[in-house]
């Protein structure tokens, strides 16, 4: 664990800040594609990881405001970046109303009514609700990046986005971790009538988790939009979600297992691109295999943000 | 002494046609050690239930320092100052002993929700601030040693203590304690009497339910009995051990126990 | 009055399919707590299967007799995959987190998904016409033989359920484990004999279910387990987890207010409108109409 932060998380990340030199256009497409992914599950991460709440619908909320984007652009000619507050904002307000009244209910009722609303939100799109959303073709042709009036056409540009847009997430990840916020989504996950009768409210908690993974996984979809300049409804469906869902899990809701789910749901199936047809049925039996060999996940989170002068004093300590 | 702080009027519990606590009434007042006995399943963690929210009452008021906490939620209820344990302890148990205890500065911590996102100078002073309470607790409960432990793979006994630990780390004026003793061996239960001690000398009012007769006799400056759902008397531990109700329904019943 | 009539029979028809499709789910749901996504996929393997049987064994012939060994062998076929499913992906994560079994639950699902995708291809195929494409116009409503069959087959097989889960040994072991799994174990019940049972008989009505899927819709996909599972599982919700009668009800109920939301107000929102009529139960109800019978797994 200390080895990962002194030494494993400078050297990803000088290692991805360096990527796009050594990449041609098509593997640069993905690792921008990485990146995006990554950050939509570790968005899931904190709703379904540190809060316990089972989220089956986590692409909505990255559709979302990938749509918020889109249309932004499309119809009123925000320029890409200009939408990101309504990006984020909107998905978070929306996270907020849809948790409010299902908080309550059990692990698995939440799973089928977040994957209800995921199902009623891309039935939302392809209806082309309130005419601005494209049907089932979407919306194509959009801007691409641009800042203050420069215009970046070169997909480095969109990398170096996406990447700042992951940091940003690994930065918020680890705020939560040496907060109160961070603190009492664990605690409501592993108990949640103890944390209750230390004077937590769960519901509030549940709620914020659900906002904040909310407003994160828009923000993926801006990068998402930033990419393709389009969006279109099969980006953001219900397998997504589960596919979101399942790297959490099996990476075992830490921050390297998730990097490494993504990386094998969504860049090896590129490596291995003839084997395209077989990709989720191996994908499956990886799924049954991890989680009978590793029940906790392959790379299972640890505990123990404790500061350094408690632990000097602890010598039985693990 | 001061007047009553916790005050219940008939409070009346009921789990379909099965009454758990019937027409209960006590008051605790500021500074005491006061204990609650009966037999097994007379309805003493009902009680607590319904003082701590986790229930709510169908008849009766719970009174605190004049407030009606009645239909509170739990949260709520440790924001005015009352915190519990637990009979089968609920720790959080993947975690450390030490992150257990900050688990209770929750409610002392000045951070909002948001700081979680983007913290501030003032949230991190806060964040260290809350550590060294942290860090003041495993010193009174002696659990310096094991701050990085997981309470999971700690005894029963030390596990009792953390979980007192994480109640005294909200800084309660109301500690409630729920069979405190159970399953813990006479030098675990002779020290606990100790920390019990220490802890009201603090300042803290104790309410606990407890079945070892012997260390309630011992420790408490008054008492309830409960029998029923209903109290059957009240008093001193002199008092109570002199009432002949008492003796009949209580110690009677637990003749084949001891 | 035609529209609601004819809205009501198609109804009662797709319904008595999400009834029997649900059954499985709240059969299992009920005694492991586990949502078996997998379900769905076996339902729509089985129209696969079924198609395979006619074409490969039963040489295209539509005769009462490849009928009935059509459905039975589909049967068969996917109750043994269900209890290989059981025993592979499921009983080996029963002491494991709950989030464990969910995924593996989920990875099943895409491994049978995709496998009939291998084997017969992405493209939607035709179910053969098993039963003639005989019709009765009563005052304006349109009924049809297959209709009428997937009606009484389907009520016939559900009496049957229940009278077999309320009146016979195994059927109370089954509702005993439904309650309390370890209180059953120590009354001597062999829990994974029940499992295996609720996998067996869950499965082979699905695989009739999907037969049925076949048969009134004709189109058939890889993928459409999904869809069908899920309206399932949201009946089987609706009529309260682990309450054999409640899936029967949640099932009809289901079929009923999907068609009349066609018929009367836009089948493009179908979806939309099944699982804002979910969240409103749950709000309302959260044990479902007739509650929820399920083994708390503490």
């Amino acid at each position: 664990m200390k080895n990962l932060n002194v030494f494993g998380y400078p050297l990803f990340i000088v290692f991805m800040a360096a990527l796009p030199l050594g990449l041609d256009a098509r593997w640069q497409e993905v690792a921008i594609s990485f990146l995006v992914f990554s950050v939509v599950a570790l968005s899931q991460d904190i709703v379904l990881g540190k809060c316990g709440i089972f989220n089956m619908g986590q692409a909505l909320f990255f559709g979302m405001g990938a749509y918020c984007t889109a249309i932004l652009n499309n119809e009123y000619g925000w320029s890409l970046l200009s939408t990101i507050p309504v990006a984020i904002l909107i998905p978070a307000l929306f996270g907020i109303l849809l948790a409010g009244p299902i908080m309550h209910l059990r692990g698995d009722y939440l799973l089928v009514t977040t994957i209800g609303f995921n199902i009623v939100f891309v039935q939302a799109v392809q209806n082309n609700l309130g005419g601005v959303t494209g049907g089932p073709n979407g919306i194509f042709g959009l801007d691409s990046l641009s800042l203050f009036g420069h215009e970046f056409t070169d997909q480095v540009a969109v990398y170096y986005f996406a990447f700042a847009v992951m940091l940003l997430t690994l930065w918020i990840m680890r705020n939560l971790e040496h907060s109160k916020a961070g603190r009492a989504l664990h605690y409501l996950r592993l108990d949640p009538l103890a944390a209750e009768s230390i004077g937590i409210n769960t519901r509030l908690y549940k709620i914020f988790a659900f906002g904040l993974g909310a407003g994160i996984a828009g923000l993926a979809g801006t990068v998402f939009v930033a990419q393709f300049t389009a969006v279109s409804p099969e980006g953001f469906g219900f397998m997504q979600s589960v596919l979101f869902f399942s790297i959490v899990i099996v990476g075992g809701s830490s921050v390297p297992g998730i990097f490494l789910g993504v990386f094998v749901m969504f860049v090896l199936p590129e490596v291995f691109s003839p084997l395209a047809t077989w990709r989720y049925f191996i994908f499956g039996f990886a799924m049954i295999a991890a989680m009978i060999l590793r029940p906790r996940g392959i790379w299972p989170a640890k505990f123990g943000n404790i500061p350094k002068f408690l632990i000097k004093e602890s010598n039985h300590g693990g | 002494m001061a007047g009553n702080d916790l005050v219940l009027t008939g409070v009346t519990k009921r789990f379909g046609g099965l009454v758990a606590v019937d027409d209960l009434s006590f008051s605790v007042k500021e500074g005491q050690i006061y204990g609650i006995i009966g037999p097994n399943g007379a309805g003493k963690t009902t009680a607590f239930n319904c003082i701590t929210g986790i229930y709510r009452s169908e008849e009766g008021s719970v009174k605190w320092r004049g407030e009606e906490i009645r239909g509170l939620t739990p949260y709520q209820i440790v924001d005015r100052g009352i915190v519990r344990t637990f009979q089968t302890i609920r720790l959080f148990s993947e975690m450390s002993v030490a992150e257990n205890i900050m688990s209770g500065r929750h409610i002392k911590s000045s951070q909002s929700w948001w700081h979680g996102i983007f913290p501030t100078p003032g949230s991190r002073r806060d964040e260290k601030e809350n550590w060294l309470r942290v860090q003041e607790q495993l010193e009174f409960f002696d659990l310096q040693d094991y701050a990085t432990t997981p309470t999971g793979s700690l005894s029963y006994g030390m596990q009792r203590r953390v979980e007192m630990a994480r109640a005294m780390a909200v800084e309660p004026t109301l500690l409630i304690l729920d069979e405190p003793a159970a399953g813990l061996n006479d030098k675990e239960t002779c020290e606990l009497l100790q920390t019990i001690y220490k802890i009201r000398d603090k300042g803290v009012t104790v309410l606990l339910i407890e079945h070892d007769m012997d260390m309630v006799m011992e420790m408490t400056d008054y008492l309830s009995v409960i029998n029923f759902g209903r109290k059957i008397a009240e008093g001193t531990p002199a008092e109570v051990q002199a009432n002949p109700a008492v003796i009949e329904a209580y110690l009677g019943s637990e003749d084949d126990d001891e | 009055m035609d529209t609601f009539f004819q809205q009501l029979i198609n109804g009662l028809t797709i319904g008595s399919i999400y009834a029997l499709v649900a059954l499985g789910y709240t059969m299992v749901y009920g005694v492991m707590r586990l949502i078996n996504f997998a379900h769905g996929d076996m339902v729509a393997a089985s129209a696969f299967v079924g198609l395979t049987i006619y074409t490969q064994v039963m040489g295209q012939s539509a005769t009462l007799f490849s009928v009935i060994m059509i459905f039975l062998l589909a049967a068969v076929s996917m109750a043994c995959v269900g209890v290989i499913l059981e025993r592979v992906a499921y009983r080996p994560l029963r002491e494991a987190p709950r989030l464990s079994a969910v995924v593996s639950a989920l990875g099943a699902s895409l491994v049978i998904q995709n496998g009939i995708m291998l084997l017969w291809g992405p493209q939607m195929r035709i179910f053969p016409e098993l039963v003639p494409q005989v019709y009765w116009e009563i005052g304006g409503v349109v009924v049809s033989l297959i209709q009428v069959i997937i009606l009484i087959l389907s009520l016939v097989l559900m009496v049957a359920l229940y009278f077999f889960v309320e009146k016979t040994r195994m059927g109370a072991a089954i509702r005993a484990s439904s309650i309390d799994q370890d209180a059953a174990r120590l009354m001597g019940i062999n829990v994974n004999t029940i499992i295996a049972t609720i996998f067996i008989i869950g499965s082979s009505l699905g695989a009739i279910g999907g037969l049925f899927i076949g048969l009134y819709y004709r189109g058939i996909t890889f993928n459409m387990g999904w869809q069908y599972g899920l309206f399932a599982f949201v009946a089987a919700i609706l009529g309260g987890i682990g309450n054999i009668p409640g899936a029967m009800l949640g099932g009809m109920l289901l079929g009923l207010f999907n068609a009349f939301i066609a018929g009367y107000v836009s089948s493009t929102w179908s979806d939309a409108f099944t699982f804002i009529l979910l969240i409103i139960i749950l709000i309302v109800r959260p044990t479902g109409i007739l509650g929820e019978r399920v083994a708390e797994k503490v």
